[in-house]
């Protein structure tokens, strides 16, 4: 049996732990079977297919995402990450109030069956928040959201419908770019 | 089709014979009241008239548990908190004789809590259902495995910690398998093999001299030494076989004025990647009797039919069997599959804990259902004229270690090698395999794009060494309504494959390519530009396609629909109800989708459509309550066309039936007739406009209103149909309180309003309706069988890309491609199906690539690190554009397009290549190394 570590984090802005915990445990394991945040999903378990994709908030770095799936929880303790379960927020129904990505998903249709859908808003969300704190020329959009999200593996939606939404949450979004978007619609 | 396709009749009936209490039933009826279901519960996905996003959208979005494996026993109404953990272990190798295990890797304290063998299941006689389509449980030692990747056991473990430790100990660790001497694996008999032969009168769409839908086809014996062609003699298959000959004859000794071009192609093993792995939840309880299964199937039915026949001679007794079903994906890899048994049979051995099975990613490679591979040689004779005058097509596929679907997969992948061409003559025959790979499965495109693509790129050669253009050349002879496809049958409709072709030579790309070409290679030195086309139409549908659907107004208005379709992704829960509008002047107010139980329509079937004698059918089609089939699986792109159909007879009948009677109820009001007396009022004058029913000049009605009128009048308000297809409908005279009428249904039942006098009420004990026998059936003749298909959905790619001198690699430029698929129901839907199947094709063309012998993957080092998914920056994400051509008529029906935008991509890939290299490839994927080698 591995050894053990105490592990505390911040997760979706709720203080976890210390849990006492195998100290190889990837960060998966941790959100599956210990925490029933199942919305990040395994798929390929090495990294590649980054379906399981999840935010690291730092405070110097800002945020970007990690492969869950191969990311240890000894690597993550003390930090603070988000989840899909913590894009969205609610309203006093505590029914979901989408994010301006997830929204765009759903307007889109760019989701089949959505199995990797948490990896592409966790991934785009990190793009839209990138580019609040350096804005990209608008002739630059389409390039950047294809190096935000060329790793993720979509098998349904041949990605044209999640790349569109996203491209547009940036052009329509004051500040995210530097100057006025050019009439870039192309026919799907 | 096989005798696996269970209905949910025939399921209740086996639960019955074995005393089984027993149903299937959707994840959201399952989970915890804590953790209801989100799907459904959001309403904004509709709104102002609108369809704003999919139905499931929004639990999707925010990541919700929704599919099977997100599922753990603490989230699931009355199950424990606690579960335990099982692991499959597959044997690598089937070169040896296997002798055992050793897991001495694990102790002192890693051991399974339990381990399953065959010896344990043979014990307690647990036995894999239909062992010869699924394969065994679990190899016996003393044995050799007859493929890589078959279980040899499973471990459970009831902590998760002690289950991660062990896994890590077992995983790609070969030392736990006991090998001896080396051994060939067990000879099989091919899991089957058919030819079709058919000889066109002088009019393509006169009577045929043979065909298999005038005659018959060819079923040949087979056993352990191959398949047995029959002779020119025999007594049924004789003159098919005469007939083969003369074809084979004439390609090997044409006549003047043909030029034949044969070509061997190799398509190659897939996995359809499926991003949800196999898994499930599993939950016996031996005091009772309970056992509880979450599956992530494409055929609940059939898994929960099958676990039935699993316990039916076990020692292990079963009172209740309740099987829930998740929202999953699949492209088929989950259709009919094994595990859902195996998530049974772990259940039975949890000590009373339920059971959690999962496999990872490489486990998943190592067992998962496979695209087929296959051989392919085809010719193609052509006159002077460049008129294809004949066609032999001989496809071998390799079925992997077990039959599954190979049998079905063969016979539709072959009788589409004729892809978008009338063929005067034609000699198709198909055999498939057993091998030691992993089993090959029934993969979006069944077997189809193999055929098509090869033929499409046959044609393109075929177009340059006869100096034709490519795309005149499919003009000429693209086949045309009326006309026979090679099994004999005339398809149904328009046939608009033409059009489509019109517009691809008309289309810059097309017609600028060789100064495109000169351009794009001027600015990019090292790298050579390549234009390709290929043009396909794919059948949808079984030929045995049946459904239920409910439909009723509530006395305030609303539409409430039940429905047996079921979502995998593509979106038909959404459609389904958006089917309505046109009919009812709005999508229905609320729904349920997945609905098995049916008491509205109280029917029964023998369940086998394809095998029963046409005397047979007509004396059981005079019992009203007898259909060939009750539901069909989701499979086959078959929720647009034939689902729908069933949707819009509902909502016509509730039109016809109640709606309309209310309206003419409220203008004939009065007296003299009321505002309607002084206009000839007809039903066709009924029109929807802003919600409200018109006609001529009458008095715009609420939804509302009519609702009220019916439910006082005691009219019908709600109606259940069942319907029936065999490439054709099933059609049936109904006598309604006086009203004789014919419609394209076999079944109804009706519903009266609040307002029934008691004599309608007491009729109305069928759930809440009253069934309506039907006066006479008119089934399509069961030699329809042999059409093999008249549904198709033409569609055709023209791509452009940059092959890479050097490294062989190919960059795609831009693709566009035109499909004509009926009336799009949700034009969103239609395109991202478009697009999500054109990167599966690239994936096939370009990239993906199994072995089928030792180094495949049922090795289990097979992940995505070493099996390449086309990516965003591989598919042309910015630049393909895609045309879907308009609907002929508000009528025209939608087609089931959920598979054909993968195929013509494919084959224009491959002639694009050899356009830009000047070399043809025969072998897919076309990958940068094959290049390389050409280079």
């Amino acid at each position: 049996m591995a050894e053990r570590i105490n592990f505390s984090a911040t997760i979706n802005g709720q203080k976890v732990g210390p849990m006492n915990l195998p100290q190889d445990l990837m960060m998966i394991e941790l959100l599956q079977e210990y925490l029933n945040l199942t919305g990040t999903r395994l798929s390929c378990g090495q990294g590649v297919c980054s379906a399981c994709r999840i935010i690291v908030d730092d405070p110097v770095r800002g945020s970007y995402t990690v492969p869950a799936c191969v990311t240890g929880i000894a690597w993550l303790n003390g930090k603070s990450v988000r989840t899909i379960e913590g894009i969205a927020e609610q309203d006093d129904q505590g029914s979901p109030l989408p994010s301006a990505i997830q929204k765009a998903f759903l307007e889109h249709f760019s989701f089949q069956c959505s199995y990797c859908t948490p990896g592409f808003v966790n991934a785009a969300t990190v793009l839209v928040e990138q580019l609040e704190g350096s804005p990209i020329p608008a002739d630059k959009v389409e390039d950047a959201v294809l190096e935000a999200l060329d790793a993720h593996i979509c098998r349904c939606t041949g990605y044209v419908r999640y790349y569109q939404a996203v491209r547009d949450v940036i052009l329509k979004t004051p500040g995210l770019t530097t100057e006025n978007p050019a009439a870039t619609e192309r026919a799907s | 089709m096989p005798h696996t396709d269970i209905t949910r009749r025939s399921f209740l009936a086996a639960a019955a014979a074995l005393g089984v209490s027993a149903v299937v039933r959707p994840l959201k009826h399952a989970q915890a009241a804590m953790m209801p279901s989100p799907v459904g519960q959001d309403a904004g996905w509709f709104a102002g008239g609108r369809l704003r996003y999919r139905r499931d959208g929004m639990a999707k979005v925010t990541g919700s548990k929704v599919f099977a494996i997100d599922m753990r026993a603490r989230d699931l109404e009355g199950w424990p908190d606690q579960q335990s953990y099982a692991l499959t272990l597959h044997v690598p190798r089937a070169d040896r004789v296997y002798l055992g295990l050793d897991l001495s890797v694990l102790e002192p304290d890693l051991a399974p809590d339990v381990l399953v063998d065959s010896d344990r299941l043979a014990k307690d006689g647990v036995a894999m259902p239909e062992a010869d389509f699924y394969g065994d449980f679990f190899l016996k030692p003393g044995s050799v495995s007859p493929m890589l990747g078959q279980p040899v056991a499973l471990g459970i473990w009831h902590d998760y910690e002690r289950f991660r430790a062990a896994r890590k100990k077992l995983q790609f660790n070969n030392d736990i398998f006991r090998f001896g001497d080396p051994a060939d694996p067990p000879t099989r008999a091919p899991y089957g093999a058919a030819r079709f032969v058919r000889i066109g009168g002088d009019d393509p769409r006169g009577t045929d001299r043979f065909s298999p839908m005038k005659d018959l086809v060819v079923w040949p014996d087979t056993d352990e030494k191959g398949v047995h062609w029959p002779g020119d003699d025999h007594p049924a298959f004789g003159e098919a076989m005469r007939h083969s000959a003369q074809i084979q004859a004439q390609m090997k000794n044409p006549p003047q004025g043909w030029r034949v071009f044969a070509r061997d192609f190799r398509s190659q093993s897939v996995d359809p990647c499926a991003m949800e792995m196999e898994n499930g939840l599993g939950w016996y309880q031996a005091g009772t009797g309970h056992l509880h299964v979450v599956g992530a199937t494409q055929s609940p039915y059939a898994a929960a039919h099958h676990i039935l026949e699993m316990m039916s001679a076990s020692k292990m007794r079963l009172s209740n069997l309740d099987f829930v079903t998740g929202y999953t994906v699949g492209y088929g890899q989950k259709e009919h599959q094994s595990f859902p048994y195996y998530v049974a049979m772990a259940a039975l051995y949890g000590d009373g804990r339920p059971v959690r099975l999962a496999l990872d990613r490489w486990q998943h490679f190592q067992f998962g259902l496979k695209r087929h591979p296959f051989d392919i040689r085809t010719a193609l004779a052509v006159d002077e004229d460049g008129h294809f005058q004949a066609m032999s097509c001989d496809m071998t596929g390799d079925g992997g270690g077990v039959m599954n679907f190979s049998p079905s997969v063969g016979t539709v992948a072959v009788t589409a090698a004729q892809s978008v061409y009338y063929l005067p003559k034609s000699d198709l025959s198909v055999q498939v395999l057993p091998s030691i790979g992993v089993t090959s499965g029934s993969m979006r495109g069944y077997g189809t794009l193999q055929s098509m693509s090869t033929t499409e790129m046959l044609v393109d050669e075929i177009a340059t060494e006869m100096g034709i253009d490519a795309i005149e050349l499919r003009r000429r002879n693209v086949i045309q309504s009326g006309m026979k496809n090679t099994q004999g049958a005339v398809p149904s409709g328009y046939l608009r494959i033409g059009e489509i072709l019109d517009m691809a030579q008309q289309d810059p790309m097309w017609t600028e390519r060789a100064a495109r070409k000169v351009a794009y290679e001027a600015a990019n030195p090292g790298m050579l530009y390549g234009l390709g086309f290929a043009s396909v139409q794919k059948d949808f549908g079984t030929g045995a396609e049946a459904a239920v659907v409910q439909l009723e107004i509530t006395r305030q208005g609303r539409l409430k629909m039940r429905h047996v379709a079921a979502e995998i992704g593509a979106g038909a829960t959404t459609a389904q109800m958006l089917v309505t509008e046109p009919y009812l002047g709005r999508p229905a107010d609320e729904v349920e989708f997945s609905v098995q139980h049916w008491p509205q329509m109280p029917l029964h079937t023998k369940d086998e459509p394809y095998t029963t004698a046409q005397e047979d059918e007509n004396r059981l089609a005079q019992d009203p309550h007898w259909v060939p089939r009750f539901t069909s699986p989701r499979s086959a792109s078959n929720s647009a066309y034939y689902f729908t159909h069933a949707t819009q007879q509902a909502a016509q009948l509730l039109l016809r039936l109640a709606l309309w009677p209310a309206a003419l109820s409220i203008w004939g009001a009065g007296p003299a007739g009321g505002q309607m007396r002084p206009e000839p009022l007809r039903f066709e004058d009924a029109k929807w406009r802003d919600g409200m029913l018109v006609a001529r000049s009458m008095e715009p009605l609420t939804m509302q209103r009519l609702a009220e009128r019916a439910h006082a009048d005691g009219n019908i308000t709600g109606v259940c149909v069942h319907t029936f297809n065999r490439w054709a409908w099933a059609e049936a005279d109904f006598d309604i309180d006086g009203r004789t009428f014919r419609a394209p249904i076999d079944a109804l039942s009706v519903k009266w309003g609040d307002g029934a006098d008691a004599a309608k009420k007491a009729r109305m004990t069928d759930g809440g309706y009253a069934f309506q026998p039907r006066v006479k059936a008119y089934y399509p003749p069961v030699q329809r069988n042999n059409a093999g298909t008249v549904y198709y959905a033409p569609c055709a790619t023209m791509v452009e890309l940059g092959v890479a001198t050097g490294s062989g690699k190919v960059t795609i430029l831009s693709h566009k491609t035109w499909l004509e698929c009926g009336t799009q129901i949700v034009p969103e839907l239609v395109s991202g199906q478009m697009q999500g199947g054109i990167a599966m094709g690239i994936g096939h063309a370009l990239y993906e690539e199994l072995p089928t012998g030792p180094d495949g993957p049922g090795n289990g080092t097979w992940n995505y690190s070493r099996y390449h998914l086309p990516r965003a920056s591989e598919v042309g994400v910015w630049t393909q554009t895609g045309h879907v051509l308009p609907a002929l008529s508000g009528e025209d029906p939608p087609k089931g397009m959920a598979e054909v935008g993968m195929i013509p991509i494919v084959g224009a890939c491959a002639n694009a290549i050899a356009h830009a290299t000047g070399h043809r490839f025969y072998h897919l994927p076309i990958s940068a190394t094959r290049i390389q080698e050409v280079l």
